[in-house]
C-alpha cells in the first residue's frame, strides 16, 4: 500500500509538474535576489553562502509542501484518503518520502546555478555536500510534511504553515548550515559529526512521531 | 456552574498563594543581599528563572494533556493544555523581557544567543503559531487532536534546540541559572522560595483557567 501511495504521489507530480517546477522557479528568485543583494566580497559571501543556500530550501519546502497538500483539498481528495480502509500513517510516509524526492531533485538542478550566480566555486566535494543535504532533506520534509498535515484544512494554512514549521525547523537548520560549511570548507569529520548526529535524532524523532501521530492528526 | 472563587477551598489556596507571593517580594527586594557588581540587576533573577521554570513546566503540560487526550480522547484535557500554553507563553514572554533588562547592565547587551534564552524564543514563537492556529483552525474538534499533536511536537523537540544551540556557539555558556545552583544560603534559599512561590502561582492560574474553559464549553 506504502508504495501505491508513494506512486500515486510522483504520477500526479509527473503529470502536473507543479510541485518540482514552481519550487525550481522560486528557488532561482531567491539566488538571483541573494546575488543582486549580497554586495559583499566573495569571503564574506562564501562564509554566508551555506546559511544561504538553507534558506532558499527552506523557503522552496513551504511552497512545495504546502502544493502537495493543496491538492489533495481539490475535489474533497484529502477527505477520501483519510477515510481509505488504509493505516493513516502511511499517508505521512508517502508523503514524507515523495517530498524528500522533489526537494532532492529541486536541490540538483538549483545547486549549480546557486554556487554559480553568487560566483563561487562549486564544492570540492560536491558529491558528501549532496549526500548530507540528502540526510538533512529528510529531516526538513519529515517536520514540514507533519505540520502541513495539521495545518491544512485551517482557514489560513499558507500562513500557519511557516509559522509552525520555521520554529519546529530552527535546531534542523543550524546542524544543515554547520554541516554544509564543514563539507565546504573540507574539514575533517570529527569536527562536523555532532550534527549528523542531530540530523539523525531529528529524522528519527519526527519520522516516527509523524507515522504516529497523524491517524489523530487527519482523523475527521 | 459555580463561580470559581465561590468555590471554599480555591479562595483558601489563592489567599495561600497570593500571600506566600506578597512574602517572596517583599523578601527579595529588601532581604535578599546585594551582590557587590550586579546591585539591583541580580535581583530579577528571583523573577526571570522562576519564570522559566513555570514556562517550560507549562510546555511539559501541554505535552502531557495532549498525550491524554489522545489516550483518554476527553476534551477536559484540551482545556487544561490550552490553559497551560497560556500560562506558559505568558511566563516565557516574562522570561524574554527580564532576561534583556539583566543582560544590558552585564553583558553590555541586550540580546545573546545563548542556548536557554534562544530555546525559550523559538518555543515563545512556535506558541504564537499555536494559538492562532486554534483561532483560525476551522472545526473544533479536529483542531484539539491537532493542537495536542502540536504540544507534543513542541516539548519533544526542546531537548534538540537546547543542544543545536549549545553547540553552536559553545563559547557562550555563561548563564544566571548554572551560577544560582552555587550560591551562598543567603541567595539560595530566598531563591527556592521564590520558585516555590511561581510553582503554586502556576497550579492556581492553571487550575483557574481550566475552570473557566470548561464552563465555557458546558454554558
Amino acid at each position: 500500500m506504502l508504495l501505491n501511495l508513494i506512486k500515486k504521489e510522483l504520477l500526479i507530480e509527473f503529470r502536473s509538474k507543479q510541485i518540482i517546477l514552481s519550487m525550481l522557479i522560486f528557488g532561482l528568485a531567491i539566488i538571483l535576489i541573494f546575488a543582486l543583494s549580497s554586495n559583499v566580497s566573495s569571503e564574506i559571501l562564501s562564509s554566508y553562502s551555506p546559511g544561504m543556500f538553507w534558506l532558499m530550501n527552506l523557503f522552496i519546502v513551504v511552497l512545495g509542501v504546502h502544493r502537495s497538500f493543496a491538492y489533495e483539498k481539490e475535489f474533497d481528495a484529502f477527505s477520501l484518503l483519510v477515510s481509505a480502509p488504509i493505516n493513516r500513517g502511511q499517508i505521512f510516509l508517502s508523503k514524507w518520502i515523495s517530498g524528500f524526492i522533489f526537494i532532492t531533485t529541486t536541490q540538483l538542478i538549483v545547486i549549480v546555478p546557486f554556487f554559480n550566480l553568487l560566483l563561487l566555486d562549486i564544492p570540492e566535494n560536491l558529491l558528501l555536500f549532496i549526500l548530507t543535504s540528502m540526510l538533512i532533506n529528510l529531516g526538513m520534509m519529515a517536520i514540514a510534511n507533519l505540520v502541513s498535515g495539521i495545518v491544512i484544512r485551517s482557514n489560513f494554512s499558507e500562513i500557519l504553515l511557516p509559522l509552525l514549521m520555521f520554529p519546529l525547523l530552527s535546531p534542523l537548520i543550524i546542524a544543515a548550515t554547520k554541516i554544509s560549511s564543514a563539507v565546504i570548507n573540507a574539514h575533517s569529520y570529527e569536527v562536523w559529526n555532532v550534527w549528523v548526529l542531530i540530523v539523525v535524532s531529528i529524522v528519527v524523532l519526527f519520522g516516527l512521531a509523524g507515522y504516529a501521530l497523524f491517524d489523530f492528526i487527519v482523523e475527521e | 456552574m459555580n463561580l470559581f472563587f465561590n468555590i471554599r477551598k480555591n479562595r483558601i489556596f489563592t489567599s495561600f498563594v497570593a500571600a506566600l507571593f506578597l512574602i517572596n517580594l517583599v523578601n527579595i527586594i529588601f532581604f535578599t543581599p546585594m551582590i557587590a557588581d550586579q546591585h539591583w540587576a541580580q535581583k530579577i533573577f528571583y523573577v526571570h528563572v522562576p519564570s522559566a521554570w513555570v514556562g517550560f513546566l507549562s510546555y511539559f503540560v501541554v505535552m502531557v494533556s495532549g498525550f491524554m487526550l489522545f489516550i483518554k480522547n476527553n476534551d477536559s484535557w484540551d482545556d487544561v493544555g490550552l490553559a497551560s500554553a497560556e500560562i506558559g507563553t505568558f511566563f516565557m514572554g516574562l522570561v524574554l523581557v527580564t532576561g534583556p533588562i539583566w543582560a544590558k547592565p552585564i553583558w553590555g547587551t541586550f540580546w545573546i544567543w545563548e542556548p536557554r534564552l534562544t530555546t525559550t524564543l523559538i518555543l515563545f514563537l512556535f506558541y504564537l503559531g499555536y494559538f492562532m492556529f486554534r483561532s483560525f483552525g476551522g472545526n473544533i474538534e479536529r483542531v484539539r487532536r491537532q493542537a495536542a499533536a502540536l504540544g507534543i511536537l513542541a516539548f519533544i523537540n526542546v531537548p534538540i534546540i537546547f543542544l543545536s544551540v549549545q553547540f553552536w556557539e559553545p563559547e557562550i555558556q555563561s548563564h544566571p541559572q548554572v551560577e544560582m545552583t552555587s550560591q551562598p544560603e543567603g541567595i539560595l534559599y530566598p531563591f527556592i522560595f521564590s520558585l516555590i512561590s511561581f510553582t503554586l502561582l502556576f497550579v492556581l492560574m492553571l487550575r483557574y483557567r481550566s475552570y473557566i474553559l470548561k464552563s465555557r464549553q458546558t454554558s
